[in-house]
């Protein structure tokens, strides 16, 4: 039983990691329709800029909080967002170029960043310190480690604050809007490109964030990126892309099936590892709208 | 009189890409033959990249498919190597068909995100086989067989890489200028119109994906018999991220920009490594972004402009 409550915990954890990226893929996804395979990177760039500014590891000398990195990497991620769509999906979108060009164009960026990361951090892990150590703690029956916690809490801020954005600022009306009807959006004077542009931050400061929070677990690796830019897609095509809370519950139902299945169905574990390749393929062939149908327009 | 200028040219193409087999070295000949395959995979990448529109990330997969199954076919079952080519073949058509039925119904990239898993599945797959497949080791140790006993060793085994790439060529342009192609085509620029020209858009776009998915099968098979070992990180994520950069840098949709894309950047570590280390794949990053930022045609295109250039 014990094993069971700390199988949840885990799996709960990992799940909101995947539902972070997906909602980074879904915050740029809903106003543009261009799916960004490189929040992956995004995510191993905020493991990395976390390692640099709490540890004098990769950067001698510095040796921050973490609150410190909390704030870093969403604010260097925001920018990089924006560098990126100024600099590559803004100049396609004026020429009007199809949806197709700018999702090549970011697979470029994908190989830019991680060889980037490569070049700056070097291709060895870095070890992330836990804000709060490696302590185990309890929740009444639920025990892990703390940063499982933190990661649950996290995500669930994130995404509280992600759906009040949306549900209750002019702003996030805006975005929605442009989400339903790009053409309708821009006659009622919605400014399109700095939907796109906010898109972009948003969705890199989130990817950056997920990075930061999963990397005491697993370290900064600058492979990690691609594994964590399938899964987050995965989640998001389970969870259906028409909504915020599609992103939470692909996460949760893709780790746990990936956790459960591996501690409990009698497969050779290595077998296991194409699970979620079969799962995003039934899903994508069977349910493309996923679990939770989009909303209409109101 | 074109045509036959056409054939000329082609023939001694051919007859120079083989000659250059008896001339290089060891390693030299190993570059250069692995080199023929990304073309090859190149071309019929293309095709279904480039001209039929449809961005996938299964064709190494396919690839895997066919070398994996020729070796454990003739290798490991021991069947007369005629039978195992033939079913390795059959093998990939039919998984390329199967995989094509679904996943052409999808729009856009959600395309090349059912085929990655897809691919990634089939890698799970070979690395977990056990004995059959060996694992993530792979399989060593077998040897191209004697045909009609006829053994192909050293530069004719090159030249059965040249004809490969050859006849490619010859069967994607003749699809290209076929009405099969002009559908294809058709399909990539405006999928509803074309339905609206009468053009069967799913049975174009299933038969894209198994053409060129077998042909991409048919140059693993090749693949497997130059070092005489497979295993599965060769049929990973990396190269076809690879593959996909030599088209949009060589020109999607042009065969020329195919082949002049896979040799560039084949051959650009040789140049780039000694100089900038593994940063060369950053290198490439920022090529094809620049490439779709500003020369949407490629390489290929530049070409063109100059030959347009020069011809007024």
């Amino acid at each position: 039983m014990a094993d069971l409550l700390e199988l949840v915990v885990s799996a709960t954890a990992s799940g909101c990691i995947y539902a972070l990226v997906a909602l980074a893929y879904l915050l740029i996804l809903r106003p543009t329709s261009v799916i960004n395979f490189a929040v992956g990177e995004w995510a191993a760039t905020g493991a990395f800029i976390g390692v640099a500014v709490q540890t004098p590891l990769a950067w001698p000398g510095l040796d921050g909080p973490y609150w410190l990195a909390l704030l870093a990497v969403p604010a260097i991620l925001g920018v990089l967002g924006w560098l990126v769509d100024v600099l590559t999906v803004r100049p396609l979108i004026r020429r009007g170029a199809s949806v197709t060009s700018p999702i090549l164009a970011l697979l470029g960026v994908l190989v830019i960043f991680r060889e980037g990361l490569t070049i700056v951090f070097g291709a060895d892990p870095l070890p992330s310190p836990p804000p709060f150590g490696f302590k185990r703690i309890a929740f009444g029956p639920f025990a892990g480690v703390s940063q499982q916690f933190l990661i649950v809490a996290a995500t669930f801020v994130l995404f509280a604050a992600t759906w009040l954005f949306f549900e209750r600022t002019l702003w996030g009306r805006a975005c929605e809007a442009v989400a339903l009807n790009r053409r309708a959006a821009a006659l009622m004077g919605i400014n399109l490109r700095r939907v796109t542009t906010f898109a972009f931050v948003s969705g890199a400061a989130v990817a950056g964030v997920a990075g930061l929070l999963m990397s005491p677990l697993t370290s900064a690796h600058y492979l990690m990126g691609l594994p964590l830019a399938i899964q987050g897609f995965t989640a998001l095509v389970i969870g259906g892309v028409g909504r915020i809370e599609g992103a939470l519950l692909g996460g949760l139902v893709l780790a746990f099936v990936e956790q459960f299945g591996a501690r409990y169905l009698p497969i050779p574990s290595g077998l296991i590892l194409g699970f979620p390749f079969v799962l995003l393929m039934v899903f994508l062939f069977l349910r493309p709208s996923g679990l939770i149908a989009p909303r209409e327009a109101r | 009189m074109r045509g036959t200028r056409n054939a000329l040219a082609s023939l001694v193409a051919i007859f120079a890409a083989s000659a250059l087999a008896f001339w290089l070295g060891g390693y030299a000949t190993d570059v250069y033959r692995k080199m023929l395959i990304w073309v090859a995979l190149a071309l019929s990448y293309n095709f279904l990249f480039g001209i039929a529109g449809q961005v996938t990330f299964s064709h190494f997969a396919f690839a895997g498919i066919g070398a994996y199954a020729i070796v454990i076919l003739a290798h490991k079952l021991a069947l007369p190597f005629a039978v195992a080519f033939i079913l390795a073949i059959v093998l990939c058509a039919v998984l390329a068909f199967i995989v094509a039925l679904p996943s052409t119904r999808l729009e856009g990239f959600y395309l090349a995100l059912a085929t990655l898993a897809f691919s990634q599945l089939v890698l799970v797959v070979i690395s977990e086989g056990g004995d059959l497949t060996g694992g993530t080791g792979g399989i060593a140790n077998y040897r191209l067989p004697s045909v009609l006993g006829y053994a192909i060793r050293g530069p004719w085994y090159t030249i059965l890489l040249v004809l490969l790439v050859a006849f490619t060529l010859w069967t994607l342009r003749r699809l290209d200028d076929s009405v099969f192609g002009r559908a294809c085509r058709a399909i990539r620029d405006n999928s509803v119109a074309a339905a609206a020209m009468g053009v069967d858009v799913r049975r174009i776009k299933v038969l894209a994906f198994t053409l060129t998915s077998t042909l991409a099968g048919l140059a693993g098979i090749a693949y497997a018999y130059i070092d005489n070992v497979i295993n599965p990180p060769v049929f990973g994520l990396e190269n076809i991220f690879l593959l996909l950069f030599m088209i949009i840098i060589g020109g999607a949709g042009s065969h020329i920009g195919a082949i002049v894309g896979a040799v560039f950047l084949y051959l650009a570590p040789f140049v780039l490594e000694p100089i900038v280390g593994h940063g060369f794949l950053l290198v490439f990053g920022v090529l094809v972004v620049l490439t779709i930022l500003f020369q949407p045609s490629g390489l290929a295109g530049l070409l063109n402009r100059r030959s347009v250039r020069v011809a007024t």
